[in-house]
């Protein structure tokens, strides 16, 4: 596959309106290749709609952005994404095998099989393989669910909410998967858990009402945001967030 | 072209295969008609013969029951494309490399498939009645009902995908058993029609139901004139529907 750009992902002034409500103003963000960005914000910032104007599941009505140098929503830029939704999005009668050897050849691979089982592996599912996803517990299924996002080994790898209702093992067990797996995938995960985004990000943007308040290293942000020197993400955020509210 | 093959046919597996293993699949496509076929028999076998009802005998009640049962599965797909989409396995296939042409034909050929098996529960329990009746079914005819309601089969299908994109698992039922009582009312499967006149009539006649119905009886009765109009208005419908179907998988998250 091409690779045009070292920049794996660029968001350029992305406008979101639903109706007379802007749910995305003005979205402008890089995220360099390999490395885990997180998008944070409260239920409502509009989190979920740009990472789907940036996987072209949605038109924006300004601005633009590109995948690895490709149009997000050309063809090109659709081989290059995966994705795992807010929602379940797993086939429920099928299996955890099956899911994802469907998923694999959706995308046009003739290994699906073997793609399939070093993902299995790879998730420590072996023993959930022949099992129907809908008997999944949401930790499990979750898991499946980036796993179909990855089967077809993308370059960039969307998580909408990843770890939303996961007890904490589930969560933890997640963190090390992520970690292991953002050495070869640019990652853009969104989250309202603050130390999950300080533990996991390289860099964050902080979003409220549909805007970036600030973006960078956390060293960044507590330096924008008039924070000391290792204080939490949380207050940071907080300071950043300020004049945001929830609506 | 056959990268694209490859791509359907592993969606139209995952389709095929949740309706395999769903229960509901074998009570209502194929349990439900054969059921009917022997309740209705059975009724009829109270009206006296001077009532010179005909609907109910085996050779028009066989293919009014293969439509009637088609239209359940308009129900299977409006539950299993609107549950795809609030689950968010629609958004799976969005971002992927497949076409929306492509997923419409992989939901399709599935339940297609499944219509044609129902058809054929429905046809070979329609011929053991028969044997039983002391009437006669053609087994030609009987292919040729399968045969000529591939449209018919169609419409439903496409009526499930547009309620199953464009409303919720718990609206989508309710839509579907209006179609399925339109269907069953104005279709002229328990009534005769062709000795009715007026407004209703009318309707009948422009709505696809009695000419998916009228195709199937002449089938099985193997008298094909006259046969292309029925079929040209249910697949003028079919194509309507799809046409209005492409858009809204456009359109709706
Ligand atoms: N399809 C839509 N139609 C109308 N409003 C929407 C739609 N999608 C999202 N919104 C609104 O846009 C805002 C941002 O939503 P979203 O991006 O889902 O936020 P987040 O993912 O950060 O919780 C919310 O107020 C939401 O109600
Ligand atoms: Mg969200």
């Amino acid at each position: 596959m091409s690779e045009k750009s070292e920049i794996a992902i660029r968001a350029d002034g992305l406008v979101k309106r639903f109706g007379a409500f802007t749910a995305v103003d003005g979205v402008s963000f890089d995220v360099e290749r390999g490395t885990l960005f997180s998008l944070l914000g409260v239920n409502g910032a509009g989190k979920t709609t740009t990472i789907r104007l940036l996987t072209g599941l949605l038109r924006p009505d300004g601005g633009h952005a590109e995948i690895c140098g490709y149009p997000a929503g050309s063809t090109d830029a659709a081989r290059l994404i995966g994705l795992s939704p807010q929602e379940t999005s797993t086939a429920g009668n099928l299996t955890v095998r099956e899911n994802l050897i469907m998923t694999a050849k959706i995308y046009g691979f003739h290994d699906a099989a073997a793609r399939a089982d070093n993902i299995i592996g790879r998730l420590g599912m072996g023993e959930f393989a022949g099992r129907k996803s809908k008997h999944l517990s949401g930790g499990l299924r979750r898991r499946l669910s980036i796993g179909m996002g990855i089967v077809t080994e993308p370059k960039v790898l969307f998580l909408d909410e990843p770890t939303l209702g996961l007890d904490v093992i589930a969560r933890r067990e997640l963190w090390t998967f992520l970690e292991e797996l953002k050495k070869s995938v640019t990652v853009v995960l969104t989250t309202h858990y603050m130390e999950e985004a300080e533990a996991l990000s390289d860099k964050i943007a902080v979003m409220a009402n549909g805007a970036v308040k600030a973006s960078g290293t956390l060293a960044e942000l507590r330096t924008v945001s008039g924070s000391a020197a290792g204080e939490r993400l949380e207050n940071v955020f907080l300071r950043l967030a300020e004049g945001g509210e929830r609506r | 072209m056959k990268e694209r093959m490859y791509r359907i046919s592993a969606f139209a597996e995952r389709v095929m295969l949740e309706l395999l293993r769903d229960p509901l699949s074998y009570v209502f496509a194929l349990g439900f008609p054969l059921v009917m076929l022997i309740v209705m028999t059975l009724l009829s076998e109270s009206i006296p013969p001077e009532a010179e009802m005909t609907v109910f005998r085996i050779d028009n009640l066989a293919p009014a029951v293969y439509v009637f049962g088609l239209s359940f599965l308009m129900l299977f797909t409006a539950l299993l494309v609107s549950k795809d989409r609030t689950e968010a396995f629609l958004v799976r296939l969005y971002i992927s490399p497949m076409s929306r042409a492509d997923f419409l034909l992989g939901y399709t050929i599935p339940v297609l498939i499944l219509a044609v098996l129902q058809g054929s529960v429905t046809m070979a329990t329609a011929f053991g009645i028969a044997a039983f009746t002391g009437d006669s079914l053609n087994p030609a005819g009987m292919a040729a009902v399968l045969a000529v309601s591939v449209p018919a089969a169609l419409l439903f299908i496409g009526f499930g995908l547009l309620f199953g994109v464009l409303f919720s698992d718990k609206t989508a039922p309710p839509l579907s058993s209006v179609v399925i009582s339109l269907s069953s009312f104005l279709g002229g499967m328990w009534m005769d029609l062709s000795h009715m006149s007026g407004v209703l009539v009318m309707l009948c006649d422009l709505l696809p139901f009695r000419h998916a119905v009228d195709a199937g009886r002449m089938a099985l009765a193997m008298s094909f004139d006259g046969i292309g109009m029925h079929l040209a208005v249910v697949s003028a419908w079919t194509a309507a529907v799809y046409l209005l179907a492409i858009p809204a998988f456009r359109k709706k998250l």
